[in-house]
């Protein structure tokens, strides 16, 4: 488990560089840019009074803009889960099924090595990346945030991260089972994405449509708290999220331990049905050749 | 002294979907053997070794390999196994080095390194190469190593000299040979009929999902399949040969000179030309290559019969 581990993790340095010194650049500026615009609140407000309601129902309450946690929000933590979400959509489609399809799976599924021991080592390589992505991110605003007006501690910016990563874990690992049930990983990413951006959209519409209210009830959007989390988290919330991702990373176990590993040209690359229903089938298959 | 069982199945079944891949397949692979698998493409050779490595889960039958389970216990199969996939693919981003090291580390580390050295040279490989910047043979060469670098009891080969230029295909099957001296047993798949026959103590042949056919690999050549050629000192009329069991003809001119090809015994044929002047006739005894189309042509007429 553990050189599966490493091996993973050393194949995704580039996407902790990638991803995690950007965020953590564009993270620095927003939060060196937080007393330039408490110094011009008088124009800002009026600016944003202007801009329609829909738009501003995207990016959370701007009457909270000129607090700490309304600023990064709205500025940097409201849209996030959707871009980094499409990472994690990725990334969990292809943890087992995109060396499936390379065909890179069916040698090292040939080693001493137990299903659950590769999706384990698999899955924790994931989950640090990730983890990794979003620690440097956070070392770009604790670098920067000493030096401002923001009246927040680097241990306080912990907060929306640690709210971020379970989102993006619950995401994560929704495609990973998605992947396992799907015919290929394309299908898999479509499907997570589609549910990302539909959960994004449900959420963000609710705060200006009452009767969506409770439908983002069912939205994991919903329960990320984002900015927010710098004025304490919802461990509630939190626990919800992490129960799902959980719930679907079992799923995706359990799947992956009973089912084929595929290659091309062997057929197997139909969409799994479950068991009772391949069993109709093939009974109501055989009456049919009785008759 | 009594033959070990390494490999053993009995009425495997695997469908993919609607696709019968395996139809019931007995296969006894003794221990220290050279087992030629053959067949043609979508023959269920590859859904059979994939099955004996837990790769994939057979709907029904019995397997054992090397005395277990194989989804019982399928750390414990492997950790005793190479294997060469048909078809082969490594990370591209490693070098060749890299790669088997990392596949070496899966195994615990047993390979022994200066072992695998002496092997990279025997193939010529460079191990210091980029995997994306090989060769389709450099890539099996690869494989054929990985597999035997751990010097494994048992070696599941899916097609070991597909890619491969004909100089190194003989020293692949040098290695084979090797391994199988210290004591290995080897079940190798192929459509490549001459290096089977070169190799194989003994062969099963594949066909739509079912073996129909395991002999050593001299008594199937020496067996049923002889090809006759006859000269006469005046002409014969074909029809009286073709009225002998087991006997077509493949080749005749004049009446005075035909080919023939005898399944089963000669008695018949040698009773029925006895009533001929016979100039002269030579007797060849086919490859395997003849022999496994012509059990593919009498199974096809079998089929299309019933």
């Amino acid at each position: 488990m553990f050189t599966i581990f490493w091996y993973s993790l050393g194949r995704s340095r580039g996407q902790i560089l990638g991803w995690g010194l950007i965020l953590a650049v564009l993270g620095g500026y927003l939060v060196g840019f937080y007393d330039t615009l408490a110094e011009q609140q008088e124009v800002m407000e009026q600016l944003l009074h202007s801009y329609p309601p829909e738009l501003m129902a995207f990016f959370g309450d701007f009457g909270q803009m000129f607090t700490p946690q309304g600023y990064l929000h709205i500025e940097f933590f409201s849209y996030m889960p959707l871009i980094l979400g499409i990472y994690a959509v990725l990334a969990g489609s292809g943890l087992l099924v995109g060396d499936e399809e390379s065909g890179t799976l069916d040698l090292l599924m040939a080693q001493p090595l137990s299903r659950t021991a590769f999706y384990l080592g698999r899955l924790a390589a994931f989950a640090t990346t990730t983890f990794l992505i979003l620690l440097v991110t956070w070392a770009g605003f604790a670098v920067v945030v000493p030096g401002t007006t923001m009246d927040v501690t680097p241990l306080d910016l912990a907060a929306p991260f640690l709210s971020l990563f379970i989102f993006l874990m619950l995401f994560g690992f929704l495609a990973l089972l998605l992947s396992m049930l799907l015919p290929s990983r394309r299908f898999a990413a479509m499907a997570g994405g589609m549910l990302l951006v539909a959960s994004f959209f449900i959420s963000s519409l609710a705060r200006i449509d009452d009767n969506l209210v409770k439908v983002a009830e069912y939205s994991p959007f919903n329960y990320y708290q984002g900015g927010e989390a710098i004025i304490g988290l919802d461990w509630g919330w939190i626990g919800g999220l992490l129960g799902f991702a959980l719930l679907f990373a079992l799923l995706a176990w359990w799947r992956f331990e009973r089912r084929d590993i595929r290659v091309g040209g062997e057929g197997g690359w139909g969409v799994s049905l479950p068991a009772f229903l391949k069993r109709r089938r093939f009974r109501s298959e055989r009456l049919s050749s009785q008759l | 002294m009594e033959t070990t069982i390494v490999i053993y199945a009995q009425g495997l079944l695997k469908s993919y979907g609607r696709i019968q891949a395996l139809r019931g397949v007995d296969l006894e692979v003794r221990q220290g053997e050279i087992f030629g698998f053959l067949g043609p493409n979508g023959a269920g050779k590859t859904t059979t070794i994939r099955c004996l490595l837990d790769l994939i889960r057979p709907n029904g039958g019995a397997l054992r390999v090397l005395g277990i389970d194989p989804q019982a216990n399928p750390v414990a199969v492997r950790s005793r196994m190479g294997y060469l996939p048909g078809e082969l693919h490594f990370d591209e981003g490693m070098t060749v080095e890299r790669a088997l090291r990392y596949l070496n580390k899966l195994r615990g580390g047993r390979a022994d390194w200066s072992y695998v050295l002496r092997l990279a040279e025997r193939l010529d490989l460079n191990l210091k190469m980029a995997i994306r910047n090989l060769s389709k043979g450099n890539k099996q060469k690869m494989g054929v190593l990985q597999a035997l670098m751990h010097r494994p009891e048992l070696l599941l080969l899916d097609e070991p000299t597909f890619g491969l230029d004909p100089l190194v295909q003989q020293e692949v099957l040098r290695m084979v040979a090797e391994a199988r001296e210290q004591g290995a047993t080897i079940f190798f798949s192929s459509h490549i009929l001459s290096e089977v026959q070169e190799i194989a103590d003994r062969v099963g042949i594949i066909r739509l999902g079912k073996v129909v056919e395991v002999a050593e690999t001299a008594s199937l050549i020496n067996r049923s399949l002889r090809r006759v050629h006859l000269r006469f000192r005046a002409p014969v009329d074909p029809r009286e040969l073709t009225g002998v069991p087991g006997v077509t003809i493949l080749f005749q001119d004049d009446g005075l000179s035909a080919t023939l090809q005898v399944e089963g015994e000669m008695d018949a044929l040698i009773k029925k030309i006895a009533a001929f002047q016979v100039v002269d006739m030579e007797i060849e005894r086919p490859s395997l290559e003849e022999i496994f189309l012509a059990y593919y042509e009498r199974e096809r007429v079998r089929v299309n019969s019933t």
